[in-house]
């Protein structure tokens, strides 16, 4: 495999394993914010922003 | 355009390594299987996983059913049934369907993208031998002292912060498990994104890698939250704290709102794959290109997006403020516009096609009728005055298994009909794939449409005994579980005469494959698509 695929794979797997510590941590939080419902539909909102995003940036190639 | 017709791929995909690709060099006997890195040979090893914790899910479904045969106790104790409720559920979803659809996208992807392998091979290898351990630590809990967790797949608290031993492995195997599908998702993710053959823009790829783009997006979001809901969990058994414990000023009904806040969109991440399937096999035997490609990829983006705020409907009976009920219902059934739209550009596709009914389009056509029987039963419960009536019993049981036996499962059995040329290079044995489906059809009806009356005569659910006027609909089901569980017996030995030899199977043995994978020979060789192929 080609050397900029690796690091393109590298990049791209690093965004991922960033945004599973987010949701981790974000488990966690969801206790401290004292109301489920908000913090849950912060993290809802977050996924919803990313999926567009992530979809969204790779849709004309 | 969902696929690529032949004309339009320049160059192909074997790769020759001086025309000797069966000789290729990899370690052979076990060590092959324990260190390989390629993805064919992961996802073969995904898929007997799969199998075999089908089957063994399957027995402790039979268990409950011979116990539920008649009311009183016979064959286990109460404990011990609650305990097989509980890992029936747990192994189904993350030993038997997860594991599956994730064999299927390792064997697929690569070879539906033009792409040589996944993105991250040696990770792949990993992912996959932690599911074994995982899948030895949570059936073992079902021997620990105390015996196996009594609290249903959904380990809710207070109960699961009580139960013994076995809790501590079942929580542990979770966290194995969610490891593997995060390890799994990141590989499917970056391959998909950074592999695909020259030419072949995201809008021309087969429909199966949209839908695992988007399970794998939807893995990646929801299992670290499952991963931090069952480390609170262990904390509260173990370290003093008390997250969900009431007792210590926690909040049992928080554990709820992040299990389904996973749960949910599990539902999908589930299906979604199965989506994928039956979006390949339809057009193939209709012998037409899938209608509505881009809506359908639209409408799977929307169903994974809505997945994310219908999660309370699962918490009805929690005392939501109104408000919130009125949402959540209305989400749920916006749930049933993107999915309506599936159904109806499926049934276009056949519309005036040239459909013929081999094994795989049969299995397709089951999932259609029974998957949307599924869904409408879906649209019932997501009514929340009905949902108060029907919370925890067995309506709530036909309704999930309607979704995830003849839905998922129905939609793997028609893909492995479907790809088993590809893999093994010989053709299944037609005559027996038939009764497999018809066997499967029919005893899955008979097992699990009585329990929609069970439930609206109000027969509880995870309850070893039951009320005398339960009986009879019981007895058919416990019938109709056998029937169905000996038909997955044909399955298992076409399977294995299949891979053992019969008639040569041709590159393309179904004349409507559209796809990459069809450009190759069969047995896919080892090692595909190394110089990628161009789509023009």
């Amino acid at each position: 495999m080609d050397r900029n695929v690796r690091a393109a794979n590298r990049r791209t797997g690093l965004i991922l394993l960033s945004i599973v510590l987010v949701f981790f941590v974000g488990a966690f939080a969801a206790r401290m914010f004292g109301s489920p419902g908000v913090s849950i539909a912060v993290l809802g909102g977050a996924v919803v922003l990313f999926l567009v995003l992530a979809i969204g940036r790779n849709l004309r190639r | 355009m969902s696929s690529v017709p032949h004309d339009q791929v320049a160059g192909h995909g074997v790769t020759e390594p001086h025309g000797h690709d069966e000789h290729a060099h990899h370690p052979t006997g076990i060590m092959r299987w324990i260190t390989t890195t390629n993805h064919k040979d992961i996802g073969t090893l995904y898929l007997w996983f799969s199998m075999t914790m089908f089957f063994v899910g399957g027995i402790m479904a039979l268990t409950i059913r011979a116990e539920l045969f008649h009311p009183g106790l016979q064959i286990v104790d109460p404990e011990f049934f609650n305990g097989l409720t509980t890992l029936h559920g747990l192994v189904m979803i993350f030993g038997a369907l997860m594991p599956g659809a994730v064999g299927f996208a390792n064997w697929m992807i690569p070879m539906q993208i033009g792409a040589p392998d996944m993105a991250f091979a040696r990770m792949n290898n990993w992912s996959f031998w932690l599911l074994p351990f995982a899948a030895v630590l949570l059936v073992s809990s079902m021997f620990m002292p105390g015996g196996p967790p009594g609290t249903g797949w959904t380990i809710y608290p207070p109960l699961s912060v009580e139960n013994g031993m076995g809790m501590d492995l079942t929580i542990f195997a979770i966290h194995i498990m969610g490891a593997s599908s995060i390890m799994g998702s990141i590989n499917i993710i970056t391959t998909i994104l950074n592999l695909r053959a020259p030419g072949m823009t995201l809008m021309k790829m087969p429909l199966f890698c949209w839908a695992w783009l988007i399970t794998a997006y939807l893995l990646i979001a929801v299992m670290p939250v499952l991963a931090g809901a069952v480390t609170m969990l262990l904390t509260d058994r173990h370290f003093g704290t008390s997250f969900f414990n009431a007792a210590g000023g926690g909040d049992p009904v928080l554990f709820q709102h992040i299990f389904w806040f996973f749960g949910h969109p599990e539902v999908y991440i589930i299906v979604l794959p199965a989506f994928g399937i039956i979006s390949e096999i339809i057009p193939t035997f209709s012998r037409k290109p899938l209608f509505g490609y881009a809506s359908m990829v639209y409408a799977l983006s929307a169903i994974a997006i809505l997945s994310f705020i219908v999660w309370a409907h699962h918490m009805f009976t929690t005392g939501l403020p109104s408000a919130s009920i009125l949402f959540y219902m209305y989400a749920t059934m916006l749930i049933a516009v993107p999915t309506g739209v599936k159904v109806f550009n499926w049934l276009a596709t056949m519309w005036k096609g040239s459909i013929s009914l081999e094994a795989p389009m049969l299995f397709a056509l089951g999932f259609l009728f029974l998957f949307t029987l599924g869904g409408f039963t879906g649209l019932v419960l997501a009514i929340q005055p009905i949902d108060v009536q029907f919370q925890d019993t067995y309506y709530v049981v036909a309704h999930f298994h309607y979704v995830m036996v003849a839905g998922t499962l129905f939609a793997f059995f028609g893909g492995t009909y479907y790809w088993l040329p590809k893999w093994t290079g010989h053709m299944y044995d037609e005559k027996l794939a038939d009764w497999h489906f018809w066997g499967s059809f029919i005893f899955f009806n008979v097992a699990f449409f009585p329990m929609h009356f069970l439930g609206l005569a109000g027969m509880p659910r995870r309850i070893p005994d039951y009320a005398q006027q339960f009986t009879d609909w019981n007895m058919v089901s416990t019938v109709g579980a056998f029937g169905f569980g000996l038909s997955q017996l044909i399955f298992l030995y076409v399977v294995i005469k299949t891979i053992r030899g019969g008639e040569k199977a041709p590159a393309k043995p179904w004349d409507g494959g559209m796809t990459l994978e069809w450009t190759l020979p069969s047995p896919a060789p080892y090692h595909t698509f190394e110089h990628p192929p161009t789509v023009k």
